[in-house]
């Protein structure tokens, strides 16, 4: 007998629900058949924080006066977008100064950047705002510098464009003589470290291989606050391969993600500099699954040794968009430390937390049995397979001669 | 008699608070100050030898816990500060007598001192600050 969303949100009310994690399902499933955990489970939770560098915050600082209009602006030396409205700013995770030195000396330290400016937003610290502007009849005001902080700040969201990717790539330097520093962390040459970048059976979009329930308008734990899925993330992929249960076997799905920065706390929004890389930000992300039918429930069941992440190869494949995985793991053998492939024996790690993943869970499934957080009815679910919903490739087409070098010699006209 | 190195973090609020000479009266303990940059209203750091009874030390160390004085304790010359740590992983692919691992069960990153070589392979590899060195550590 299917459960709806309003039987689910009621017994949440009354204190009632039966609430799990993405790992206690699995147990459940196998001791009582899925029939029964269908019955008696109502909503699983999932968690994952790992380096998404798609995120950035949306402030809109409140009106300066006289009014001022934002054309460049600073916070704490990292440069914030401000072509939008007067006093809107976005401030991207991976936005480094101006003058940081990036990678001239190789391989750079990329200390400080929009990630870390949007923690120490979070953590209640004094930021400094520069901007200038041209000044108009109705906002005449060109320059500004003032410390900000969050608590007076008239908005401040967490606005991230994709995140949570549903599954992800292995990584390993199969080529290099040299070690590579790569978004997956330092990779020594001749296969000899192996990273990855899953909570495996926890994660969220794993849960929920097929959108049955994730979709715009679902309410999730965003980084200690409660946000919402947005849209369908950018890159979203339901093309892929995927394995005979129907599990992708490679980054496919991707969900976009709001929620009010003041609600959320530093322990779930950490500022990453990836040596040689660049800055990034780790965020925490639970999303609930109501666990509406057997198939649903099935879903949730999903361990470690039944996902395939594949492995790559990044320092010459990736970059260069070529060839195809070197093979496939799963996140049971990726977990254990150390891996057979290729012959030899290689060490593997995370770039994603497994203890703040299970803390994520654990915290949405308190959130829920207290009765503070109800599930809510996607507006409409996330494409999933067989919608044709691909990510493609940019198609380059070069001008011959183009605008940016005919403006180069002779004065652009006003 | 043991002897034991630390670092000491005094958050804004306890830099004019006498906390060392506190510590002084109630224990029965030796300070060697190696290194000490403490301005009032700003945050500061004391790198100490502390000396005495085991159980006296131990005792200090709560004491200073619990006015608010934030410990870290460095071990040849790496520091591995575990409230920095999100337990990822980044760094032990890049520790070659693997003293830095990660547990089977818990997910969590570990530091095995009598292991570490200090080649400081590990600290670059670190997205969140957590290992540096001690001078860096001591900015």
């Amino acid at each position: 007998m299917p459960k709806t969303y309003e039987e689910i949100n009621d017994k949440i009310q009354k204190g009632k629900a039966v609430v799990v994690t993405a790992e206690e399902i699995i147990n459940i499933v196998k001791e009582k058949g899925v029939k029964n955990a269908a019955k008696e489970v109502d909503v699983v939770t999932t968690g994952t924080f790992g380096p998404m560098c798609s995120s950035g915050a949306l402030i809109n600082t409140g009106h300066t006066k006289p009014k001022m209009n934002y054309k460049q602006a600073w916070m704490n030396g990292v440069p914030a977008y401000c072509g939008i409205a007067a006093v809107d700013l976005f401030i991207g995770a991976t936005a480094i100064p101006e003058d940081d030195p990036a990678n001239k000396v190789f391989p750079g330290k990329f200390k400080y950047g929009g990630a870390h400016v949007i923690e120490d937003l979070v953590a209640g610290k004094d930021v400094l705002l520069e901007a200038t502007s041209y000044g108009t009849d109705c906002y005449p005001r060109r320059e500004i510098s003032t410390l900000i902080n969050i608590k007076d700040l008239n908005n401040a969201t967490l606005l991230n464009p994709r995140n949570a990717y549903q599954n992800y790539n292995v990584a390993v330097n199969a080529h290099s003589k040299r070690s590579i520093y790569t978004y997956m962390g330092i990779l020594r040459p001749k296969m000899s470290n192996m990273n990855y970048c899953s909570a495996g059976q926890l994660s969220p979009l794993l849960n929920d291989p097929n959108f049955r329930t994730i979709g715009i308008g679902t309410r999730i734990f965003l980084a200690g606050g409660t946000g919402y899925v947005i849209f369908p993330g950018t890159q979203h992929d339901t093309t892929g391969d995927r394995t005979e249960k129907g599990i992708p076997k490679g980054g496919s799905g991707t969900i976009s993600v709001m929620g009010n920065l003041k609600n959320m706390h530093t322990k779930y929004l950490r500022a990453a500099s990836f040596t040689g890389y660049g800055v990034s930000l780790s965020v925490g992300i639970g999303v609930p699954i109501p666990i509406l039918d057997e198939e649903i429930a099935l879903a949730t069941s999903i361990r470690d040794e039944d996902i395939l992440a594949p492995v790559w190869d990044y320092s010459e494949d990736y970059p260069e968009f070529k060839g195809k995985p070197l093979g496939y793991l799963s996140y049971a053998e990726l977990r254990s430390g150390k891996v057979q492939f290729k012959g030899r024996e290689i060490e593997t790690a995370s770039l994603s937390s497994l203890p703040a993943a299970r803390e994520i869970a654990q915290t949405l499934k308190k959130w829920i049995m207290q009765g503070n957080f109800l599930l809510s009815r996607p507006a409409e679910l996330l494409p999933a397979a067989g919608s044709g919903v691909a990510s493609v490739k940019l198609k380059e087409r070069p001008l011959d001669n183009p605008p940016s070098k005919k403006r180069s010699k002779s004065k652009r006209p006003n | 008699m043991t002897r034991k190195s630390v670092i000491l973090h005094f958050g804004p609020d306890l830099t004019d608070k006498p906390i060392i000479s506190g510590m002084l009266r109630k224990f029965d303990i030796s300070v060697n100050i190696l290194q000490a940059s403490i301005t009032p209203d700003e945050a500061g750091t004391m790198f100490v030898w502390l000396e005495g009874d085991p159980a006296e030390i131990r005792n200090t160390l709560g004491y200073l816990e619990e006015v608010g004085v934030r410990l870290v304790f460095p071990k040849k010359n790496l520091i591995w500060d575990e409230k920095m740590c999100t337990h990822c992983g980044a760094c032990v692919g890049q520790c070659l007598p693997k003293a830095l691992s990660i547990s089977n069960d818990s997910g969590c990153v570990s530091l095995d001192h009598e292991r570490c070589l200090a080649c400081e392979l590990c600290i670059p590899a670190c997205p969140f600050g957590a290992l540096q060195s001690v001078a860096e550590h001591l900015g």
